[in-house]
């Protein structure tokens, strides 16, 4: 009874403090209640979701690069571990799917053109340029000296430029060759590590010579940093899946991607390389895969999430340049001609391109504080050689998009460009002290990649 | 080598000389060769190699001390925008010398499988004058009686001289036939399987003194003279912190008796390229007392490095 009273009065009470209330525009109550949110503990999607941004907002907020990555890569769950040299039958579409990548045959439009001021346009150049600057283009052929100070005009810059001396880059690359196959007596290579005996050696020898030659023409390499055997590595996540067993069993989660590589050889720079063609440019189509990962075969475990670039983020020297790759044992070109997989040879070296610039880049970006969900404002571009001693292969990749997972690549339209080429061989033969067979264009197009800079520099 | 370099310079007939000789002092002191930014790159180098190289969260010796090798030489190589000869050197890792010599009526033979070789086109000039030459006639090589000369030695039977680097290591009509430095890093994890300073620096005159009469005999014959075009070797020792100069003349190839000309080896030994390398902020009670970064940077010590890289082509 008394309770009853005391509800009616309460009742009373509140319709009469209603009734004020319609009299005054209604103020957020923003001090008397909190915000009413989904739970942040309960197993509902409304309190993934809260917990999924909380993740994100930590992230958004973090204090340093290091700690950025050191949260990114927090959780830990299987993940399949993509090999860039891999034996697997048309990994590069399988890999071109994962990291929504474009590839395009060839080399970019850029490089192209600066092979046209290559010294084979010397003679025509020269003779365009007028007759002042003629006594200085006449000089030009002779390597380094006459190079005219602050190209007053393109023309000047573009005699200027290709007093490339092909004769003594011949020299240079014929005697890394001969030295590491021909003169220095070696023990015979270890069963099944020949690529470590001769070619690995040539490699090093080769692009530490042509470094040093070059960095004259590019300050870029006079501040490089050169690694040997470096580790990359990047982890990301792509697509979703469902849980197949464990006590996870049914729920969805994202694919995971790790990427391990190791490099024979990388150029760090300080500065940033141009980018090739604009951010949102739409080059071809990303091929749409619908088996599982594992079908290609890839494989799950769960480890450290490592985001690497060759030296941690403290390192001046943070963008890449150049990677060198060198083709295992395992995959060599005789074993696919014996398996009757020709058509084989050119997808490992393009895999092997695709995935370890994608992982390249895509660390850099993260270097600079890019990820999935702050997506990248200016692209990333670096360049790979994949060889096998004797086949060269030359890969560009721009990075223009890190947001592949389910949320943010649904209105994403951008995707990552590969160009890249056939592996053409450097030379024939080596026998009795000479190189038998010498491609110039091969140098010349690793020339070429070694110079490209920035065009302020 | 019980004795350390004593006991290497009675088994190769040699004299020494502390510091560096004049030649090579000359390349130090002159400013062209040493451009501002170089002490940024070595810096940068030693960061690199001594902090920021590895995922964990400090590199270990073994992966640092090539590591710092090669920035090192990287740093050199770029050096070849001014003096274009440079590029006409070659390095050889993983290579074998062995040379044989006797001394007293001791068959000494030099054998391994030793760091890395820089070789070039052209010979290295003598750095002593024909005067300091003659002047080690009168000096007497330190022995250690009663200890034997041969102590700590490996006596092996061998059946095959094999001499010249020519034959053992590099074929005829190699362009690069001069030995120019050679390089040892002491590179093992554990303190005991490295080379103390004074061992390795034994090593370095013993291997030096190897390749210079691999080279001599080439040149020369095998009959044992006084040379009148002394060959000169360069050698660097590092165990990624303590580097070891060393410049070793070869004057005569007559080894058998104890006098007459001696050869000659100038050593600068014991050179810090930095005092301490801090990989995590030491932090005490809470509060930073040593930040992370590189400590007590010398740069003489890198100056004399690339001024041993750049004698004989400026």
């Amino acid at each position: 009874m008394a309770a009853s009273r005391g509800r009616r009065l309460l009742w009373h009470g509140r319709c009469w403090f209603s009734q004020t209330e319609s009299g005054v525009p209604p103020q957020p109550p923003d001090s008397l209640y909190p915000p009413i949110v989904a739970s942040a503990t309960a197993k509902s999607k409304a309190a993934k979701r809260r917990r999924l941004e909380h993740f994100n907002q930590r992230v958004h907020a973090a204090a340093s690069i290091e700690e950025k990555l050191r949260l990114y890569g927090q959780l830990q769950r299987p993940k399949y571990m993509l090999y860039p040299q891999t034996f697997a039958l048309n990994a590069d579409r399988w890999y071109r799917s994962f990291t929504k990548t474009v590839f395009v045959p060839g080399l970019p439009p850029r490089a192209a053109a600066a092979a046209a001021k290559a010294p084979g346009a010397v003679a025509p150049e020269a003779a365009e340029t007028p007759a002042g600057v003629a006594p200085e283009a006449a000089k030009a052929p002779e390597p380094g000296t006459a190079a005219p100070e602050a190209a007053k005009s393109p023309e000047l810059a573009a005699a200027a430029a290709p007093c490339l001396d092909m004769g003594e880059l011949r020299s240079l690359a014929c005697d890394a060759l001969l030295q590491e196959s021909f003169y220095q007596n070696k023990k015979r290579p270890f069963l099944y590590r020949d690529q470590d005996h001769t070619p690995g050696p040539f490699l090093t020898q080769l692009v530490s010579t042509l470094a040093a030659f070059l960095c004259g023409r590019n300050p870029l390499l006079a501040a490089s940093s050169l690694d040997l055997k470096p580790q990359v590595n990047y982890y990301w996540h792509h697509g979703e899946e469902v849980v197949v067993h464990g006590h996870r069993k049914g729920r969805v989660d994202p694919v995971r991607f790790q990427i391990d590589d190791n490099p024979h050889l990388q150029i760090r720079v300080p500065k940033q390389l141009p980018e090739i063609v604009p951010l949102e440019s739409d080059l071809g189509d990303v091929p749409v895969i619908d088996h599982k990962p594992s079908k290609l075969p890839l494989f799950k475990k769960q480890y450290e999430n490592k985001v690497y670039i060759g030296s941690k983020v403290a390192d001046p020297c943070c963008y890449g340049h150049t990677q060198f790759h060198l083709i295992p044992d395992k995959l060599k070109r005789e074993k696919f001609v014996r398996a009757n997989l020709e058509d084989q040879i050119e997808v490992v070296y393009r895999a092997n391109g695709i995935a370890s610039l994608f992982a390249w880049t895509a660390a850099q970006a993260m270097y600079q504080g890019f990820w999935n969900e702050a997506d990248v404002t200016r692209p990333f571009v670096s360049q790979a050689v994949v060889t096998d001693g004797k086949y060269f292969a030359f890969f560009c990749y721009q990075l223009n998009t890190l947001a592949l997972t389910v949320e943010t690549i649904q209105n994403n339209p951008r995707k990552n460009i590969c160009w890249g080429t056939d592996s053409k061989p450097l030379y024939d033969v080596v026998e009795d002290g000479s190189v038998k067979g010498f491609n110039d264009e091969v140098l010349l197009q690793l020339v070429r990649f070694l110079l490209n800079r920035p065009k302020e520099l | 080598l019980f004795q350390g370099v004593r006991q290497a310079q009675w088994l190769t007939k040699t004299k020494l000389v502390e510091g560096l000789p004049p030649p090579v002092l000359s390349i130090i002191d002159n400013p062209a060769h040493h451009p501002e930014d170089h002490e940024e790159g070595v810096k940068r180098a030693i960061s690199h190699a001594r902090l920021w190289d590895t995922t964990e969260v400090a590199p270990r010796r073994e992966h640092y001390c090539p590591v710092l090798f090669e920035d090192l030489m990287h740093l050199c190589r770029l050096m070849s925008v001014k003096y274009p000869s440079l590029t006409k050197r070659m390095l050889a890792r993983n290579y074998k010398i062995s040379a044989t010599w006797e001394r007293e009526s001791i068959l000494l033979q030099v054998r391994g499988l030793n760091g890395i070789l820089m070789n070039s086109m052209a010979p290295i000039p003598p750095v002593a004058s024909k005067e300091e030459i003659l002047a080690t006639e009168e000096h007497v090589l330190e022995t250690f009686y009663p200890i034997s000369p041969t102590i700590d030695l490996q006596e092996v039977n061998v059946y095959k001289e094999l001499n010249d680097t020519g034959k053992s290591s590099f074929r005829d009509g190699y362009p690069y036939s001069h030995p120019h430095t050679l390089f040892f890093l002491e590179s093992a994890n554990v303190r005991p399987n490295r080379f103390r300073p004074e061992q390795l620096r034994a090593k370095m005159l013993m291997f030096a003194f190897g390749n210079a009469l691999a080279k001599a005999k080439v040149l020369y014959g095998n009959d044992p003279k006084v040379l009148e075009q002394p060959i000169v070797v360069q050698s660097v020792g590092t165990d990624g912190q303590l580097f070891q100069f060393m410049v070793f003349q070869l004057n005569t190839t007559d080894l058998v008796s104890s006098d007459g000309i001696k050869n000659l080896v100038w050593i600068d030994s014991d050179q810090n390229l930095y005092e301490k390398a801090q990989c995590i902020p030491e932090v005490k009670k809470r509060v930073v007392t040593k930040p992370a970064g590189i400590y007590g940077f010398q740069p003489d010590t890198f100056k004399k490095f690339l001024a041993l890289y750049l004698h004989g082509t400026v």
